[in-house]
């Protein structure tokens, strides 16, 4: 019997038949080739990639525990576990003596301990873990009989830096093992070809591009509110939805529950256990700052079907196989047609049943995301991802740890980096850049022999210092752009990690939810956050901790468009549209419904000052450039200080006085004439480029963020970041790390493209000015948004002096 | 441009640049330096370039020349961390100290100041422990009330949030007068704040570019 015939029998056995598709990939594997899978979750990907090694063991040697064959890189701590279970259900079921073992930050030492000894067969690990274990100095041996690196979920890995980490470890393999094959797992995206180029780097052309099992139906529908009239225009908890929500829970037998935010996640929860008290056992919360414990006994009473509802976060949208789940309601806007169908595809697992995923919105404008949500999926309009280029922070954390694992030779390492996507376009002048910058800390500091982190031995960079090592090492696995604290009891127990940014601006005796648990804030120590229980009913609980906010896809900005045009002209079709009829009625009232040719500015004083709002509908990326934009070139017309907030409809500038508007358009407020340069200045008007330093400070190793047990003597190294890009920009401008914050900005978040198309699209259309008595429903959230750029054109003192004479009169 | 005030019957300068000029003794006071900050970060590892404790030097020697100060006392923090004593650091050090040879210059040590070690003799600074009383005034480090007069310190980096119409929001660094204690502003460049809780009768001037504003 062939090894195949065995792996069908085994399939057999379990009432499956194997795709075509799988078989494909196994024969492509054992044939040498390297590829891409792309399919909906749950349809095979896992044993399509999985296996091709096994085949290739059972064809061959039939060694007893053979070393380190399969490295199996996932991004979610989360998933190790489930995508553990199914690899060794397969060992199990082939009776195959390999060992199978995870790697990742919560791996106990005793399992360390044995690893470090000798690797298992293969390993299931995450980009950060596994960076770690290439700086130790027998990495080469570790990893010198390594077949097959399988990138799990390679769509959510693609777009970050993690991704590009995850880029430089590949090259780093292929060098050693020169027939090692690579495959990745991948959501289906827009942009499949540069997913699979960023997986495989050089060469990527000869990759196998292999279709799984085509995306089952998905069904799109609303919780309609049953009172339009005092449904608000704004909010993101949308808490008043919860009757229809529980009813919705009710209807099924097990659902889950998803948010965009962590804090929505903790609201629903307490909201929803308020509301059914008798779900008490039968109810959780996942989010990925939870403890590990606490997770893994929601996602095993999940797969038993014993729990009514778990609400969550995007920690669940990946990977892990939950059958019994059969409805999936979905808080607020999904905000792009890719998370939607993720999301939808984690119910109706059952064949033959539908997925369906209802959407509660969380204020009145939802309603129409997701008629465009569903108006794109239909139209098979689905989202790409783009990978980051050239991320030369990151590039200087990795030769670092390199060196650490016992050092390179300048030019072959350069080869090396140059075969990954991300950095194929690398110029010489920036790797020398970065040696520089490792090895005396960049240009400016060579005259500094106090400083030395990488050193020359013998035509070989290494690192000599000792501490200087262990540090790296501590800072390597947080690529994740905020430091995370434990949050601990002051009795004692963890209950997981959150955010430093939210724990900054509780002050003791705050009160927030988490958990599921309402905590009273302690105080800050070593690094850890110290809670205790809450007494109960006293005050109310901080929703502010707002999480990642997700910009709305280009996709569904388009879709968006549309619907509003067909407000303009009276068709309101499907039952969110019709619902939202009375709100398009006030906002024409009040307002007006912008037709997709004209850009419309409302304006409208109030007591918090004089407000600019304008609609280019071009989601919230393109928004925040060109906000800043905007407020730079009416800021030339007469020295003035706005705040600016951005919403993926449009943005506010807020000023204390009156704006130039009518002579800022007559002269080139549209204009994309010298926009290169505007957009350079608006960014650092705005200080874009300052924040977004704030991550590149600490991949690149200049902030340093401490540990337990270290940090007393770690305290003098405490320099912000903020206060570094300052001291950057005076003494050493020539950084190219300030020159990265700034093409991250404009890359990322501007997206420069995008935004001169947006100018142009809007110059060419008709500019109506609004004069408003009261603020309208569009621009009502706008309004309450508390995240704020700034930009101003006044001089220092003069602004100081008027708000220190505003605080006067409110004085008296 | 600086600011007059009068605190505990004095007459005080406010300066931009960070420091008070005190006439009737013709004494400038000055707090936290942290020279050698940047040395210390180079030290780990960590890439600072060049030029930040020169410019805290000749931002020195400019009030040293337009106040005709005789005299000034230091109120703690000088050197921030026993790394920060590299040659380079304190050879800017004793070439601002050459160049204003005739100014008497009292330390009262801080924190940072105990763990790095008192300035090289060379440089000819008097080191004290605080409290030191000089009336109306106590210099001390630590903020807080003083025995027997208005105490003068640093320590704490003062700054203050500053809102207005129009969501407005600017985060300044400030002088902080309370009732029985002035803090003064860091005057190291490379310093990190700590918002200051105001109260009512609080008296707060902050630092906007080359003003100093009462607010």
């Amino acid at each position: 019997m062939t090894a195949f015939d065995t792996i069908r029998d085994w399939f057999h056995s379990r009432g499956w038949e194997p795709f075509a598709f799988q078989e494909e990939v196994w024969r492509a594997y054992l044939n040498g080739e390297s590829g891409l899978i792309h399919a909906a979750t749950g349809t095979g990907k896992t044993y399509a990639a999985w296996l091709g090694p096994l085949l290739e063991w059972m064809q061959g040697d039939g060694e007893v525990n053979p070393p380190l064959r399969v490295l199996w890189i996932t991004p979610l701590r989360a998933l190790v576990a489930d995508t553990e279970n199914s690899l060794r259900n397969a060992l199990l079921g082939l009776d195959i003596p390999w060992r199978l073992e995870q790697r990742t930050g919560d791996t106990k030492a005793a399992v360390r301990a044995r690893q470090k000894k000798r690797m298992p067969t293969a390993l299931v690990t995450t980009p950060e873990s596994l960076a770690l274990l290439l700086a130790r100095e027998d990495a080469k041996e570790m990893f010198g009989d390594l077949r097959l690196v399988i990138c799990d979920e390679w769509h959510e890995l693609m777009g970050s830096k993690r991704g590009v980490q995850t880029e430089l470890i590949l090259a780093r393999l292929r060098i050693w093992n020169p027939n090692m094959r690579t495959w990745g797992l991948s959501a289906t995206l827009g942009n499949l070809e540069v997913a699979m180029a960023t997986l495989l780097g050089s060469g990527w052309e000869k990759g196998r591009m292999v279709r799984g099992v085509v995306p089952k139906e998905v069904r799109v529908d609303s919780l309609i509110p049953e009172h339009m009239d005092n449904f608000p225009w704004a909010g993101h908890l949308g808490i008043n939805m919860l009757p229809q929500v529980v009813q919705a829970i009710e209807e099924g037998a097990t659902t889950l529950v998803f948010t965009n935010t962590r804090s929505q996640t903790e609201i629903w929860y307490q909201a929803i256990l308020a509301a059914r008290p008798d779900w008490a056992d039968k109810m959780a919360l996942h989010h990925a700052s939870l403890e590990r414990k606490t997770r893994d006994f929601v996602e095993d009473a999940l797969r038993a079907g014993t729990m009514r509802c778990v609400v969550c976060t995007s920690s669940l949208d990946l990977g892990v196989d939950f059958t019994p789940v059969d409805r999936v309601i979905q808080i607020g806007s999904p905000k792009g047609v890719a998370r939607l169908l993720q999301r939808a595809g984690r119910s109706g697992h059952r064949p033959g049943v539908v997925s369906r995923i209802t959407c509660a919105p969380t204020h009145a404008w939802e309603l129409v995301e997701v008629a465009a949500a569903r108006d794109a999926y239909l139209a098979g309009a689905i989202e790409s991802r783009y990978p980051v280029e050239r991320p030369l922070d990151l590039l200087a954390q990795w030769v670092v740890t390199v060196a650490v694992s016992g050092g390179f030779v300048g030019a072959e390492m350069l080869d090396e980096v140059r075969r990954t996507y991300a950095f194929r376009e690398l110029s010489d002048a920036e790797w020398n850049w970065v040696l520089e910058f490792v090895t005396h800390g960049g240009e400016a500091l060579r005259a500094y022999p106090e400083y030395a982190r990488v050193s020359m031995d013998d035509g070989r960079f290494v690192i000599s210092n000792r501490m200087v090592a262990r540090r790296h090492l501590l800072s390597t696995g947080t690529i994740v752009s905020d430091s995370a604290m434990d949050v601990r009891y002051t009795t004692g127990g963890r209950l997981g990690s959150v955010e430093e940014g939210f724990i900054a601006r509780l002050r003791p005796g705050d009160r927030f939810a988490f958990s599921g648990k309402v905590l009273q804030f302690v105080r800050i120590r070593d690094m850890t956050a110290w809670v205790k229980k809450a007494p109960v009913a006293e005050g109310g609980i901080i929703p502010s901790w707002e999480g990642g906010r997700m910009p709305l896809s280009n996709e569904l900005a388009a879709a968006l468009r549309k619907r509003f045009e067909e407000a303009r002209n009276g068709r309101f079709e499907g039952p969110e549209m019709q619902a939202l009829k009375p709100v398009f009625e006030t906002q024409a009232s009040i307002s007006r419904v912008p037709s997709t040719h004209e850009f419309l500015i409302e304006r409208v004083e109030t007591k918090e000052g004089h407000h600019l709002f304008f609609y280019p509908f071009a989601g919230r990326l393109v928004h925040e450039g060109l906000a800043a934009l905007i407020a730079l070139r009416v800021s030339r017309v007469k020295p003035i200080s706005f705040s600016i907030s951005c919403n993926d409809y449009g943005f506010e500038l807020l000023a204390p006085h009156a704006a130039p508007l009518e002579e800022a358009l007559a002269r080139d407020l549209l204009s994309t004439e010298g926009l290169g340069r505007d957009i350079m200045e608006s960014l650092n008007a705005a200080e874009m480029a300052r924040r977004q330093f704030r991550e590149i400070a600490r991949v690149a190793g200049l902030t340093f963020n401490g540990y337990p047990g270290q940090n007393k003597s770690v305290r003098q190294l405490q320099a912000s970041s903020g206060l570094l890009f300052d001291v950057f920009m005076r003494y050493d401008s020539g950084n190219l790390l300030l020159d990265q914050a700034n093409r991250e900005v404009l890359e990322r978040q501007l997206e420069r493209s995008r935004l001169g198309q947006t100018l142009e699209r809007l110059s060419s259309g008709t500019v109506v000015i609004q004069d408003m008595k009261r603020p309208s429903p569009l621009c009502f959230p706008l309004m309450v948004d508390r995240t704020r750029n700034r930009v101003s054109s006044e001089k220092l003192g003069d602004r100081i002096r008027r708000m220190a004479a505003q605080v006067e009169k409110a004085r008296h | 441009m600086s600011l007059e005030v009068n605190v505990a019957g004095e007459q005080l300068v406010l300066l931009p640049e960070r420091a008070i000029y005190w006439p009737r003794k013709q004494t400038l006071l000055v707090a936290d330096t942290h020279w050698g900050k940047a040395a210390t970060l180079r030290a780990a590892a960590i890439p600072i370039p060049g030029g930040t404790t020169s410019a805290d030097m000749e931002r020195l020697s400019g009030i040293v020349q337009s106040t005709g100060a005789k005299r000034m006392v230091l109120l703690g923090d000088a050197i921030h961390a026993r790394e920060g004593r590299a040659p380079r650091t304190l050879r800017a050090v004793g070439e601002w100290r050459e160049a204003h040879r005739a100014l008497d210059i009292l330390l009262i040590r801080g924190n940072h100041d105990r763990r790095s070690g008192d300035p090289p003799a060379s440089l000819g600074i008097e080191c004290a422990n605080a409290p030191v009383a000089e009336p109306p005034f106590v210099f001390q480090h630590f903020p807080g009330k003083a025995e027997g007069g208005y105490a003068l310190a640093g320590h704490m980096h003062p700054a203050i949030r500053l809102t207005g119409r129009g969501k407005e929001k600017k985060t300044l660094v400030c002088y902080w007068f309370t009732d029985c204690c002035g803090v003064l502003p860091a005057f190291g460049a490379l310093t990190g704040v700590a918002l200051v809780t105001r109260e009512p009768g609080d008296r707060v001037y902050v630092v906007a570019g080359e003003e100093v504003i009462a607010v």
